[in-house]
């Protein structure tokens, strides 16, 4: 039979038979509808994704300096594909490129996924009340402003006399190591993680919260464990959830660098933090006698842009992003 | 009709007034980095001769002073960007070296001219002129100097066996080449060996990029521009301090972390108290903000002068003692509509009375000749003692290249201190940036 081709998740008809005349009539206006609503957040990704995804490919074409800014379009020097060549032949950006990689799957399976899963799962399974007051207490690290976050920490960890992890270990006889020089990435994964979990933490408790009594009570009667139950009938309903989550913190965590800057700022040593979203920032905004490189740094995040498209398809494929959209299968039945 | 009358005479006379001061009003806006409150003179010596000025020039000056302490990197890119905008201040405080860019890049205007018509330029002491300038052409006005010595504690030099006759003396020593870089290795190492410190505090150096590296390089015999003005990078020099680097990390005068150290918690109180570090790399506007900041429950000035010490940095590879001076500039911008006015008040403000203001709160050296005679100059003891080092001074290049070498130069330093690389890869690393990042713009040798 032939099929008329329709888009996934089109509210306003079935995918899987043809349109009546009458389903034709309604189905225009029914997408003017649906594009209307989609419209304000359309224009949003228009002017703060589109236009400067388009500003940073031109201007990663160009030599944009201190010594000839300009922001006339027309009059920035245009080299083509020299900054990239640059990029390539730049002898630590691989060492940046696997930081990032290392730094976005460990950020991202024990804390902004694992971490937040397990505090999700304990919260939902204890009194109410405290589950409540455990997860606010979560929310902590990311309603913190980042620079009052990071000094924290860095009290928390400095050495003998200032840090507070010293003070008690001095207490105890006990040496403190100097955190952010002998394990910076124990810091930056933690510091960066306890932010993400609490994301992640509020959609999985939704998500379970909002799972059918039913299903539980009929996983209860089959004799279930907790284990069971979490294993066979909860996770599996967190797919769509999961996705979300792994799909935006990966993008979130790829393009975010402002604790590592305040914490680190890509040190100790020779790069040894450094993710490519901070080089992008260093290249292109900071350094200390101020000259800014816009046209290389722009480089830099050109790369990061098609890297975090590239992932969110990735993504998309794996957890069969089309049929998690698609109309339930009642729906079909008219 | 008689109040008509008035009324048309009474608005004929306000238009007049405002006519006339609209045309005698002119806005200069000038923007200062300074650390509150020593170096506030900056910017507030302007306030103090706007009235001279105004009455000079006939004029009424809308002075609107800009004056924070934000970063370094911020504070540059705002003015490079403001320049583009249309919205630049008329005068902009910077160092030195952002002549090179902004001149090429035409948003700083060029001041023979304008100095010429100024007697009171012809004070500023006229090795400074050279930093001002760029292919020839000067474009700044000096607002301040400074030398960057080595701050030695001389409670823990006594406490090491010292007398008080070899404490006094070592100044001198460092002078004249008598006591080296490599003495001054073994006598932070035997404070380490002896417990007198513990281990990595015998030397503490900065703790993030900027001018002060650069006198290592000079010292090793390095030279950053050669005579047509192209940027150069002298392998063996540039492979010396980086022997030196890991020396210093290796035998455990120096901390590993050292760059990155945080400067408030530990490394201010360290050197200020006098009872952590032996030997500092520092700058003499240090002193005051130890001063107010770190010590003034024990005495603040006094305690200072009585456990710290100022010297030059002690001879290395040249034989001769070094130090480092980075002039701050007062530039004018090319946007500026009142480029004159913005020159009279320049000129109004580089004088020994509106400079000392400056130099005695700030401990920044002198930029007039007769300043540094002054009697008011004279009588600050720290001022007065420290002027010699100028003769000893060396100074960044101007030119559009030097942000990019100063970043690779510095990575290798990163790179041996951290133990990430030998000293000789670290040159290679290097030299493998700068030809990345500046091509022909840079001379290997």
């Amino acid at each position: 039979m032939a099929r008329t081709e329709i888009e996934v998740g089109d509210p306003t008809v079935s995918p899987s038979l043809p349109l009546s005349p009458s389903s034709r009539r309604r189905f225009v206006p029914a997408n003017l509808t649906a594009y209307g609503f989609l419209a304000p957040a359309g224009i949003l990704v228009f002017l703060f994704f589109l236009i400067p995804v388009f500003l940073i490919f031109f201007l990663s074409m160009t030599d944009l300096s201190h010594s000839n800014f300009t922001t006339n379009l027309m009059q920035m020097n245009f080299i083509g594909l020299e900054n990239f060549n640059k990029l390539l032949s730049d002898q630590f950006a691989q060492k940046i490129f696997f930081n990032t990689i290392f730094y976005v799957l460990i950020t991202l399976a024990l804390f902004n996924v694992g971490m937040a899963l397990g505090v999700s799962l304990l919260t939902t399974h204890i009194n109410r009340r405290a589950g409540f007051a455990f997860r606010a207490l979560w929310i902590l690290p990311r309603i913190t402003p980042v620079i009052v976050y990071i000094l924290i920490w860095r009290r928390l960890t400095a050495e003998a006399p200032y840090g507070i992890i010293a003070q008690f270990n001095t207490l105890l006889g006990q040496n403190t190591p100097s955190y952010l020089t002998e394990m910076p990435w124990l810091m930056v994964i933690v510091v960066n993680g306890f932010v993400g979990a609490s994301f992640g933490m509020i959609i999985f408790t939704s998500a379970i919260e909002s799972i059918p009594k039913d299903l539980m009570n009929a996983s209860l009667v089959d004799g279930s464990t907790v284990l069971q139950r979490i294993r066979y009938v909860i996770i599996p309903l967190l797919r769509w959830p999961m996705l979300f989550v792994i799909t935006y913190q990966t993008l979130s965590l790829l393009t975010s660098f402002e604790q590592i800057l305040v914490l680190t700022d890509g040190g100790p040593g020779l790069y040894r933090t450094e993710v490519w979203a901070l080089t992008a920032y260093h290249r292109a905004l900071s350094t200390y006698f101020g000259n800014a490189q816009w046209g290389y740094g722009s480089a830099f995040a050109v790369l990061l842009v098609i890297i975090g498209v590239v992932m969110a398809v990735i993504y998309m494929r794996v957890f069969r992003f089309g049929e998690l959209v698609a109309e339930p299968k009642i729906e079909d039945l008219q | 009709m008689k109040r008509v009358f008035l009324l048309i005479v009474g608005f004929v006379l306000l238009g007049g007034v405002m006519a006339v001061s609209a045309q005698d009003s002119v806005d200069i806006t000038v923007r200062c980095k300074a650390s509150p409150p020593e170096e506030n003179w900056r910017c507030d010596n302007f306030s103090e001769v706007e009235a001279q000025v105004e009455q000079e020039l006939g004029i009424n000056i809308n002075l609107n002073l800009i004056q924070d302490n934000i970063g370094w990197g911020d504070y540059k890119n705002e003015f490079v960007l403001a320049s583009e905008a249309g919205d630049a201040p008329d005068i902009v405080l910077t160092g030195h070296e952002d002549i090179g860019a902004w001149a090429a890049s035409g948003i700083i205007m060029p001041l023979d001219d304008m100095i010429a018509e100024h007697p009171e330029f012809n004070d500023v002491v006229p090795s400074l002129w050279n930093a001002m300038k760029y292919q020839g052409v000067t474009y700044g006005v000096p607002q301040d100097a400074e030398a960057r010595p080595i701050f030695y504690s001389k409670l823990l030099l006594s406490d090491l066996g010292w007398s008080q006759e070899e404490i006094d003396s070592l100044p001198d020593r460092v002078r004249s080449g008598e006591y080296t870089f490599q003495d001054m290795i073994a006598t932070a190492k035997e404070a380490v060996d002896e417990g007198v410190v513990e281990e990595g505090n015998g030397f503490w150096h900065r703790n993030s990029n900027g001018p002060d590296f650069l006198y290592f390089y000079y010292g090793m015999g390095g030279q950053v521009i050669d005579d047509e003005g192209n940027l150069v990078f002298d392998t063996a020099a540039a492979e010396k301090v980086y022997d030196l680097f890991a020396q210093l990390v290796d035998e455990g005068v120096t901390r590993r972390d050292m760059l990155g150290l945080d400067g408030n918690t530990i490394i201010n109180p360290g050197i200020a108290n006098a009872d952590t570090v032996v030997f500092t790399a520092g700058g003499t506007w240090n002193w005051p903000n130890f001063a107010l900041n770190y010590v003034a429950d024990k005495g603040g000035n006094d305690y200072l002068t009585e456990n710290l010490g100022l010297m030059l940095i002690p001879a290395m590879e040249t034989g001769s003692a070094i130090t480092l001076t980075h002039p701050l500039a007062y530039l004018v911008s090319s946007t500026s509509e009142h480029p004159d006015v913005a020159m009279a008040l320049i000129a109004a403000v580089t004088t020994p009375e509106a400079n000392n203001r400056h130099a005695i709160d700030s401990f920044h050296l002198g930029i007039l000749t007769t300043q540094v005679d002054s009697e008011a100059y004279q009588a600050n003891p720290l001022l007065s003692g420290s002027q010699y080092m100028l003769d000893y001074t060396t100074s960044l290049p101007n030119n559009p290249g030097w942000s990019s070498w100063s970043e690779a130069y510095y990575t290798g330093i990163q790179a041996v201190e951290s133990g990430d690389l030998s000293p000789a890869d670290a040159v290679q690393t290097v030299v493998q940036q700068l030809q990345n990042e500046l091509g022909d713009q840079v001379v290997i040798k």
